[in-house]
Protein backbone atom coordinates (compact mmCIF):
# COMPACT_ATOMS: atom_id res chain seq x y z
CA UNK A 1 0.00 0.00 0.00
CA UNK A 2 1.37 3.41 -0.81
CA UNK A 3 -0.82 6.22 -2.17
CA UNK A 4 -4.46 6.42 -1.15
CA UNK A 5 -7.05 9.16 -1.47
CA UNK A 6 -9.09 10.00 1.59
CA UNK A 7 -12.43 11.75 1.18
CA UNK A 8 -12.46 14.69 3.56
CA UNK A 9 -13.37 18.32 4.02
CA UNK A 10 -12.52 20.82 2.75
CA UNK A 11 -11.33 18.48 -0.02
CA UNK A 12 -10.12 14.95 -0.70
CA UNK A 13 -6.47 14.38 0.17
CA UNK A 14 -3.98 11.91 -1.31
CA UNK A 15 -1.51 10.47 1.18
CA UNK A 16 1.35 8.01 1.02
CA UNK A 17 0.64 5.52 3.82
CA UNK A 18 4.38 4.90 4.26
CA UNK A 19 4.69 8.54 5.24
CA UNK A 20 1.58 8.66 7.39
CA UNK A 21 1.29 7.97 11.12
CA UNK A 22 -1.78 7.25 13.19
CA UNK A 23 -1.65 9.28 16.40
CA UNK A 24 -4.08 8.25 19.14
CA UNK A 25 -4.36 10.97 21.75
CA UNK A 26 -4.94 10.36 25.47
CA UNK A 27 -7.37 7.44 25.31
CA UNK A 28 -6.70 6.91 29.02
CA UNK A 29 -8.77 5.11 31.61
CA UNK A 30 -9.19 8.20 33.79
CA UNK A 31 -10.85 10.09 30.96
CA UNK A 32 -12.92 7.27 29.47
CA UNK A 33 -13.93 4.71 32.04
CA UNK A 34 -16.75 4.71 34.50
CA UNK A 35 -15.33 5.24 37.96
CA UNK A 36 -12.40 7.32 36.66
CA UNK A 37 -11.28 10.87 37.25
CA UNK A 38 -13.31 12.28 34.36
CA UNK A 39 -16.53 10.89 35.76
CA UNK A 40 -15.60 12.00 39.27
CA UNK A 41 -15.49 15.56 37.92
CA UNK A 42 -19.12 15.16 36.88
CA UNK A 43 -18.58 14.41 33.19
CA UNK A 44 -20.63 11.93 31.17
CA UNK A 45 -17.83 9.58 30.06
CA UNK A 46 -20.11 7.77 27.60
CA UNK A 47 -19.65 10.83 25.38
CA UNK A 48 -15.97 9.85 25.03
CA UNK A 49 -16.26 6.08 24.98
CA UNK A 50 -18.28 6.30 21.77
CA UNK A 51 -14.98 6.99 19.98
CA UNK A 52 -13.31 3.77 21.20
CA UNK A 53 -14.62 1.35 18.54
CA UNK A 54 -13.86 3.84 15.76
CA UNK A 55 -10.32 4.29 17.08
CA UNK A 56 -9.99 0.50 17.26
CA UNK A 57 -10.97 0.28 13.59
CA UNK A 58 -8.34 2.87 12.69
CA UNK A 59 -5.71 0.96 14.67
CA UNK A 60 -6.59 -2.23 12.83
CA UNK A 61 -6.26 -0.69 9.38
CA UNK A 62 -3.09 1.22 10.26
CA UNK A 63 -1.46 -1.92 11.67
CA UNK A 64 -2.45 -3.92 8.60
CA UNK A 65 -0.86 -1.24 6.40
CA UNK A 66 2.30 -1.29 8.57
CA UNK A 67 1.91 2.38 9.35
CA UNK A 68 3.63 4.01 12.28
CA UNK A 69 1.24 4.11 15.23
CA UNK A 70 1.90 6.48 18.13
CA UNK A 71 -0.10 6.70 21.35
CA UNK A 72 0.01 9.64 23.73
CA UNK A 73 -0.84 9.96 27.41
CA UNK A 74 -1.25 13.14 29.39
CA UNK A 75 0.36 12.91 32.80
CA UNK A 76 3.12 14.04 35.09
CA UNK A 77 6.24 12.73 36.79
CA UNK A 78 5.36 11.31 40.22
CA UNK A 79 7.29 14.15 41.90
CA UNK A 80 5.26 16.67 39.82
CA UNK A 81 8.42 18.56 38.78
CA UNK A 82 6.87 18.97 35.35
CA UNK A 83 3.46 20.15 36.56
CA UNK A 84 2.92 23.92 36.51
CA UNK A 85 1.41 25.37 39.68
CA UNK A 86 -1.09 27.17 37.51
CA UNK A 87 -2.28 23.76 36.32
CA UNK A 88 -2.20 22.06 39.73
CA UNK A 89 -4.04 24.82 41.55
CA UNK A 90 -7.05 24.77 39.27
CA UNK A 91 -10.00 22.75 40.51
CA UNK A 92 -10.92 21.67 43.99
CA UNK A 93 -8.02 20.49 46.19
CA UNK A 94 -9.28 16.90 46.40
CA UNK A 95 -9.36 16.66 42.60
CA UNK A 96 -5.96 18.14 41.92
CA UNK A 97 -3.14 16.63 39.88
CA UNK A 98 -1.23 14.30 42.19
CA UNK A 99 -4.15 13.83 44.61
CA UNK A 100 -5.49 10.32 45.13
CA UNK A 101 -8.32 9.72 42.69
CA UNK A 102 -10.52 6.72 42.04
CA UNK A 103 -7.84 5.01 39.89
CA UNK A 104 -4.68 6.11 41.65
CA UNK A 105 -2.99 9.51 41.78
CA UNK A 106 -4.64 11.85 39.29
CA UNK A 107 -2.71 12.43 36.05
CA UNK A 108 0.44 10.78 37.40
CA UNK A 109 2.50 8.43 35.27
CA UNK A 110 2.46 4.82 36.33
CA UNK A 111 -0.95 4.99 38.01
CA UNK A 112 -3.78 2.72 36.76
CA UNK A 113 -5.96 5.63 35.65
CA UNK A 114 -3.13 7.04 33.54
CA UNK A 115 -2.97 3.95 31.38
CA UNK A 116 -4.57 3.55 27.97
CA UNK A 117 -7.91 1.72 27.82
CA UNK A 118 -7.62 -2.00 27.20
CA UNK A 119 -9.40 -1.91 23.81
CA UNK A 120 -6.75 0.42 22.38
CA UNK A 121 -3.73 -1.05 24.13
CA UNK A 122 -0.44 -0.20 22.39
CA UNK A 123 1.48 -3.06 20.81
CA UNK A 124 5.25 -3.56 20.84
CA UNK A 125 6.87 -1.19 18.36
CA UNK A 126 4.21 1.48 18.84
CA UNK A 127 5.79 4.37 20.71
CA UNK A 128 3.88 5.76 23.67
CA UNK A 129 4.59 9.45 24.19
CA UNK A 130 4.05 10.80 27.70
CA UNK A 131 3.24 14.48 27.55
CA UNK A 132 2.95 16.98 30.41
CA UNK A 133 0.72 19.37 28.49
CA UNK A 134 -2.15 19.39 26.07
CA UNK A 135 -0.07 19.35 22.91
CA UNK A 136 1.81 16.14 22.09
CA UNK A 137 4.83 18.03 20.73
CA UNK A 138 5.55 20.15 23.80
CA UNK A 139 8.37 18.80 26.01
CA UNK A 140 8.30 15.39 24.28
CA UNK A 141 10.19 13.42 21.65
CA UNK A 142 7.21 13.09 19.28
CA UNK A 143 8.65 15.37 16.59
CA UNK A 144 11.91 13.40 16.62
CA UNK A 145 10.04 10.08 16.31
CA UNK A 146 7.97 11.34 13.37
CA UNK A 147 10.99 12.79 11.58
CA UNK A 148 13.01 9.65 12.15
CA UNK A 149 10.27 7.61 10.49
CA UNK A 150 9.98 10.04 7.55
CA UNK A 151 6.40 10.96 8.40
CA UNK A 152 4.62 13.78 6.53
CA UNK A 153 0.94 13.14 7.35
CA UNK A 154 -0.89 12.40 10.57
CA UNK A 155 -4.26 10.82 11.19
CA UNK A 156 -5.16 12.21 14.60
CA UNK A 157 -7.72 10.45 16.81
CA UNK A 158 -8.49 10.68 20.50
CA UNK A 159 -9.82 12.90 23.22
CA UNK A 160 -10.80 15.53 23.75
CA UNK A 161 -11.44 17.14 20.40
CA UNK A 162 -11.15 20.76 21.44
CA UNK A 163 -8.35 20.34 23.97
CA UNK A 164 -5.59 17.81 23.35
CA UNK A 165 -6.52 16.82 19.80
CA UNK A 166 -6.79 20.45 18.75
CA UNK A 167 -3.58 21.57 20.43
CA UNK A 168 -1.69 18.67 18.87
CA UNK A 169 -3.14 19.33 15.40
CA UNK A 170 -2.18 23.00 15.66
CA UNK A 171 1.37 22.13 16.76
CA UNK A 172 1.68 19.56 13.96
CA UNK A 173 0.32 21.94 11.34
CA UNK A 174 2.87 24.62 12.26
CA UNK A 175 5.61 21.99 11.96
CA UNK A 176 4.57 21.10 8.42
CA UNK A 177 2.55 17.92 8.93
CA UNK A 178 -0.74 17.38 7.10
CA UNK A 179 -3.35 16.37 9.65
CA UNK A 180 -6.49 14.36 8.99
CA UNK A 181 -8.98 14.19 11.86
CA UNK A 182 -11.67 11.48 11.62
CA UNK A 183 -14.60 13.11 13.37
CA UNK A 184 -16.03 9.94 14.94
CA UNK A 185 -12.62 8.95 16.32
CA UNK A 186 -12.58 12.06 18.51
CA UNK A 187 -14.93 13.13 21.24
CA UNK A 188 -15.51 15.71 23.90
CA UNK A 189 -17.39 16.00 27.17
CA UNK A 190 -19.03 18.97 25.44
CA UNK A 191 -20.62 17.93 22.12
CA UNK A 192 -20.93 21.53 20.96
CA UNK A 193 -17.17 22.03 21.41
CA UNK A 194 -16.51 18.84 19.44
CA UNK A 195 -18.55 20.15 16.53
CA UNK A 196 -17.11 23.62 16.46
CA UNK A 197 -13.54 22.35 16.93
CA UNK A 198 -13.91 20.21 13.81
CA UNK A 199 -15.31 23.18 11.92
CA UNK A 200 -12.29 25.25 12.91
CA UNK A 201 -9.90 22.65 11.50
CA UNK A 202 -11.45 22.65 8.04
CA UNK A 203 -12.32 26.36 7.84
CA UNK A 204 -10.50 28.72 5.47
CA UNK A 205 -9.56 25.96 3.05
CA UNK A 206 -8.34 23.66 5.81
CA UNK A 207 -6.44 26.07 7.99
CA UNK A 208 -5.29 23.33 10.38
CA UNK A 209 -5.99 20.26 8.25
CA UNK A 210 -8.69 17.94 6.99
CA UNK A 211 -11.77 16.46 8.66
CA UNK A 212 -12.84 12.98 7.60
CA UNK A 213 -14.44 9.95 9.26
CA UNK A 214 -13.39 6.41 10.09
CA UNK A 215 -15.70 5.02 7.37
CA UNK A 216 -14.20 7.25 4.69
CA UNK A 217 -10.65 6.40 5.76
CA UNK A 218 -11.45 2.68 5.79
CA UNK A 219 -12.92 3.09 2.28
CA UNK A 220 -9.69 4.68 1.11
CA UNK A 221 -7.71 1.66 2.29
CA UNK A 222 -9.93 -0.83 0.43
CA UNK B 1 26.36 34.76 47.67
CA UNK B 2 27.63 37.07 44.98
CA UNK B 3 30.09 36.27 42.24
CA UNK B 4 32.57 33.46 42.05
CA UNK B 5 35.89 33.58 40.25
CA UNK B 6 35.57 32.31 36.69
CA UNK B 7 36.89 32.97 33.21
CA UNK B 8 36.29 35.31 31.42
CA UNK B 9 34.06 37.03 34.01
CA UNK B 10 33.02 36.56 37.64
CA UNK B 11 29.96 34.30 37.53
CA UNK B 12 27.02 34.72 37.46
CA UNK B 13 26.96 37.98 35.51
CA UNK B 14 24.76 39.79 38.07
CA UNK B 15 25.96 38.08 41.23
CA UNK B 16 22.52 36.57 41.85
CA UNK B 17 23.59 33.12 43.04
CA UNK B 18 21.12 31.40 45.36
CA UNK B 19 19.82 27.91 46.00
CA UNK B 20 16.46 29.05 44.64
CA UNK B 21 17.81 29.94 41.20
CA UNK B 22 20.91 27.80 40.70
CA UNK B 23 21.02 24.11 39.75
CA UNK B 24 23.74 21.55 39.21
CA UNK B 25 23.32 19.55 36.00
CA UNK B 26 25.22 16.26 35.94
CA UNK B 27 25.41 15.18 32.32
CA UNK B 28 25.52 11.58 31.10
CA UNK B 29 27.66 9.98 33.83
CA UNK B 30 26.63 6.57 32.50
CA UNK B 31 28.51 3.31 32.23
CA UNK B 32 28.25 3.60 28.45
CA UNK B 33 30.42 6.72 28.58
CA UNK B 34 32.86 5.92 31.37
CA UNK B 35 32.55 2.26 32.35
CA UNK B 36 34.31 -0.95 31.37
CA UNK B 37 32.48 -2.58 28.47
CA UNK B 38 30.41 0.55 27.80
CA UNK B 39 30.02 2.32 24.48
CA UNK B 40 33.07 4.59 24.80
CA UNK B 41 35.19 1.62 25.88
CA UNK B 42 33.98 -0.34 22.84
CA UNK B 43 34.91 2.58 20.63
CA UNK B 44 38.49 2.02 21.77
CA UNK B 45 38.93 5.20 23.80
CA UNK B 46 40.76 5.33 27.12
CA UNK B 47 38.00 5.51 29.72
CA UNK B 48 40.41 6.76 32.37
CA UNK B 49 39.99 10.13 30.64
CA UNK B 50 36.23 10.25 31.15
CA UNK B 51 36.48 8.68 34.62
CA UNK B 52 38.82 11.42 35.81
CA UNK B 53 35.91 13.73 36.61
CA UNK B 54 34.01 11.28 38.82
CA UNK B 55 35.63 12.24 42.13
CA UNK B 56 35.47 16.00 41.56
CA UNK B 57 31.79 15.68 40.64
CA UNK B 58 31.15 13.61 43.79
CA UNK B 59 32.47 16.47 45.91
CA UNK B 60 30.40 19.12 44.13
CA UNK B 61 27.32 16.92 44.28
CA UNK B 62 27.76 16.42 48.03
CA UNK B 63 28.08 20.16 48.54
CA UNK B 64 25.00 20.96 46.46
CA UNK B 65 22.98 18.37 48.34
CA UNK B 66 24.16 19.55 51.74
CA UNK B 67 23.40 23.18 50.92
CA UNK B 68 19.97 22.38 49.47
CA UNK B 69 20.68 23.38 45.88
CA UNK B 70 18.69 21.56 43.17
CA UNK B 71 20.39 18.81 41.20
CA UNK B 72 19.40 17.38 37.82
CA UNK B 73 20.86 14.35 36.06
CA UNK B 74 20.71 13.52 32.37
CA UNK B 75 21.05 10.24 30.51
CA UNK B 76 21.59 9.83 26.80
CA UNK B 77 19.71 6.83 25.44
CA UNK B 78 17.01 5.59 23.15
CA UNK B 79 13.62 3.95 23.34
CA UNK B 80 13.83 0.20 23.25
CA UNK B 81 12.19 0.13 19.80
CA UNK B 82 14.75 2.72 18.58
CA UNK B 83 11.93 4.86 17.15
CA UNK B 84 13.84 7.94 18.35
CA UNK B 85 17.17 6.90 16.83
CA UNK B 86 17.99 8.65 13.55
CA UNK B 87 19.36 6.32 10.86
CA UNK B 88 22.57 8.29 10.45
CA UNK B 89 23.31 8.18 14.17
CA UNK B 90 22.94 4.40 14.17
CA UNK B 91 24.95 3.97 10.97
CA UNK B 92 27.83 6.04 12.27
CA UNK B 93 27.81 4.27 15.62
CA UNK B 94 28.43 0.93 13.90
CA UNK B 95 31.52 2.08 11.98
CA UNK B 96 33.74 1.01 14.85
CA UNK B 97 36.35 -1.68 15.44
CA UNK B 98 33.82 -3.78 17.41
CA UNK B 99 30.98 -3.20 14.95
CA UNK B 100 28.69 -2.92 17.96
CA UNK B 101 26.58 0.19 17.53
CA UNK B 102 23.70 1.89 19.31
CA UNK B 103 20.88 -0.57 19.93
CA UNK B 104 23.14 -3.62 19.49
CA UNK B 105 24.00 -6.12 22.19
CA UNK B 106 27.28 -5.34 23.93
CA UNK B 107 28.97 -6.45 27.13
CA UNK B 108 26.73 -4.10 29.17
CA UNK B 109 23.48 -4.89 27.38
CA UNK B 110 22.09 -3.07 24.36
CA UNK B 111 24.22 0.01 23.77
CA UNK B 112 22.60 3.33 24.78
CA UNK B 113 19.17 1.78 25.19
CA UNK B 114 16.99 2.83 28.12
CA UNK B 115 16.76 0.25 30.85
CA UNK B 116 20.01 -1.53 29.99
CA UNK B 117 22.91 -1.84 32.47
CA UNK B 118 25.30 0.24 30.34
CA UNK B 119 22.81 3.08 30.10
CA UNK B 120 22.50 3.44 33.87
CA UNK B 121 24.17 6.23 35.79
CA UNK B 122 27.30 4.96 37.55
CA UNK B 123 26.78 4.07 41.22
CA UNK B 124 29.30 6.67 42.43
CA UNK B 125 26.99 9.43 41.16
CA UNK B 126 23.61 7.77 41.56
CA UNK B 127 20.70 10.22 41.78
CA UNK B 128 18.81 10.40 45.06
CA UNK B 129 15.12 11.08 45.67
CA UNK B 130 14.06 14.53 44.56
CA UNK B 131 16.71 14.81 41.85
CA UNK B 132 14.97 14.68 38.46
CA UNK B 133 16.52 12.58 35.73
CA UNK B 134 16.12 13.79 32.16
CA UNK B 135 16.24 11.12 29.46
CA UNK B 136 17.45 12.63 26.24
CA UNK B 137 17.77 11.04 22.81
CA UNK B 138 20.40 13.49 21.58
CA UNK B 139 23.47 15.36 22.71
CA UNK B 140 21.65 18.39 24.04
CA UNK B 141 19.53 18.09 27.17
CA UNK B 142 16.83 20.43 25.83
CA UNK B 143 16.06 18.63 22.57
CA UNK B 144 12.94 16.42 22.74
CA UNK B 145 12.80 16.51 26.57
CA UNK B 146 10.93 18.24 29.40
CA UNK B 147 14.12 19.74 30.85
CA UNK B 148 13.31 23.39 30.08
CA UNK B 149 9.80 23.00 31.48
CA UNK B 150 11.20 21.68 34.76
CA UNK B 151 13.80 24.46 35.04
CA UNK B 152 11.26 27.20 34.37
CA UNK B 153 8.78 25.76 36.86
CA UNK B 154 11.42 25.85 39.60
CA UNK B 155 12.54 29.34 38.73
CA UNK B 156 16.07 28.26 37.89
CA UNK B 157 18.18 30.78 35.98
CA UNK B 158 21.78 29.64 36.66
CA UNK B 159 23.11 26.26 35.53
CA UNK B 160 26.35 24.66 36.72
CA UNK B 161 27.29 22.07 34.12
CA UNK B 162 29.40 19.01 34.85
CA UNK B 163 29.77 15.59 33.23
CA UNK B 164 30.81 14.01 30.02
CA UNK B 165 31.84 14.69 27.45
CA UNK B 166 33.00 18.31 27.47
CA UNK B 167 32.98 18.80 23.73
CA UNK B 168 29.82 16.85 22.93
CA UNK B 169 26.94 16.66 25.42
CA UNK B 170 28.14 19.27 27.90
CA UNK B 171 28.81 21.76 25.13
CA UNK B 172 25.56 21.13 23.26
CA UNK B 173 23.60 21.51 26.48
CA UNK B 174 25.45 24.71 27.33
CA UNK B 175 24.74 26.16 23.89
CA UNK B 176 21.04 25.25 24.07
CA UNK B 177 20.78 26.71 27.59
CA UNK B 178 22.62 29.89 26.65
CA UNK B 179 20.33 30.54 23.70
CA UNK B 180 17.36 30.17 26.07
CA UNK B 181 18.71 32.79 28.45
CA UNK B 182 20.13 30.54 31.17
CA UNK B 183 23.37 31.72 32.79
CA UNK B 184 25.86 28.84 32.52
CA UNK B 185 29.06 27.89 34.30
CA UNK B 186 31.02 24.82 33.22
CA UNK B 187 33.42 23.35 35.79
CA UNK B 188 36.75 22.58 34.17
CA UNK B 189 37.74 19.82 36.60
CA UNK B 190 34.27 18.22 36.61
CA UNK B 191 33.99 17.46 32.94
CA UNK B 192 36.07 15.39 30.59
CA UNK B 193 36.34 14.32 26.99
CA UNK B 194 37.61 11.32 25.06
CA UNK B 195 40.38 13.56 23.77
CA UNK B 196 42.32 16.01 25.95
CA UNK B 197 42.76 18.45 23.11
CA UNK B 198 39.01 18.57 22.55
CA UNK B 199 38.38 19.12 26.27
CA UNK B 200 40.72 22.11 26.33
CA UNK B 201 39.48 23.53 23.06
CA UNK B 202 35.83 23.20 24.11
CA UNK B 203 36.52 25.11 27.33
CA UNK B 204 38.45 27.76 25.46
CA UNK B 205 35.53 28.27 23.06
CA UNK B 206 33.31 29.15 26.00
CA UNK B 207 35.65 31.95 27.06
CA UNK B 208 35.88 33.67 23.68
CA UNK B 209 34.01 36.91 22.93
CA UNK B 210 33.76 37.80 26.64
CA UNK B 211 32.04 34.49 27.38
CA UNK B 212 30.08 33.63 24.29
CA UNK B 213 28.32 30.69 26.00
CA UNK B 214 28.91 31.60 29.65
CA UNK B 215 31.94 31.07 31.88
CA UNK B 216 34.48 28.42 32.89
CA UNK B 217 35.17 27.85 36.58
CA UNK B 218 36.51 25.19 38.88
CA UNK B 219 34.84 23.22 41.61
CA UNK B 220 36.90 24.66 44.47
CA UNK B 221 35.80 28.25 43.86
CA UNK B 222 32.18 27.21 43.46
CA UNK B 223 32.11 25.06 46.58
CA UNK B 224 33.79 27.78 48.64
CA UNK B 225 31.10 30.21 47.52
CA UNK B 226 28.07 28.06 48.22
CA UNK B 227 29.40 26.47 51.41
CA UNK B 228 28.93 29.76 53.26
CA UNK B 229 25.72 31.09 54.75
CA UNK B 230 22.99 29.25 56.59
CA UNK B 231 22.05 25.67 55.77
CA UNK B 232 18.57 25.18 54.38
CA UNK B 233 15.89 24.78 57.00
Amino acid sequence: MSSITVQAEPNAIAIDTDRTALVVIDMQRDFLEKGGFGEALGNDVSLLSSAVPHCAAMLEVARAAHMLVVHTREGHRPDLTDAPRAKIERGSPSMRIGAMGPMGRILVRGEPGHDIVRELCPRPGEPVVDKPGKGAFYATDLHLILQTAGIENLIVCGVTTEVCVHTTVREANDRGFRCIVPSDCCASYFPEFHEVALRMIKAQGGIFGWVSSSARILDAFR
Amino acid sequence: MGHIAAVPYPWPFDGDLRRENTALVVIDMQTDFCGKGGYIDLLGYDISLTRACIEPIQRVLATFRKRGFPVFHTREGHRRDLSDLPDNKRWRSRRTPSGVGIGDQGPCGRVLVRGEPGWAIIPELAPIDGEPIVDKPGKGSFCATDFELQLRLRGIRNLVLVGITTDVCVHTTMREANDRGFECLVLRDCCAATDRGNHEAALKMVTMQQGVFGAVGDSRALMDAIATGPLPS
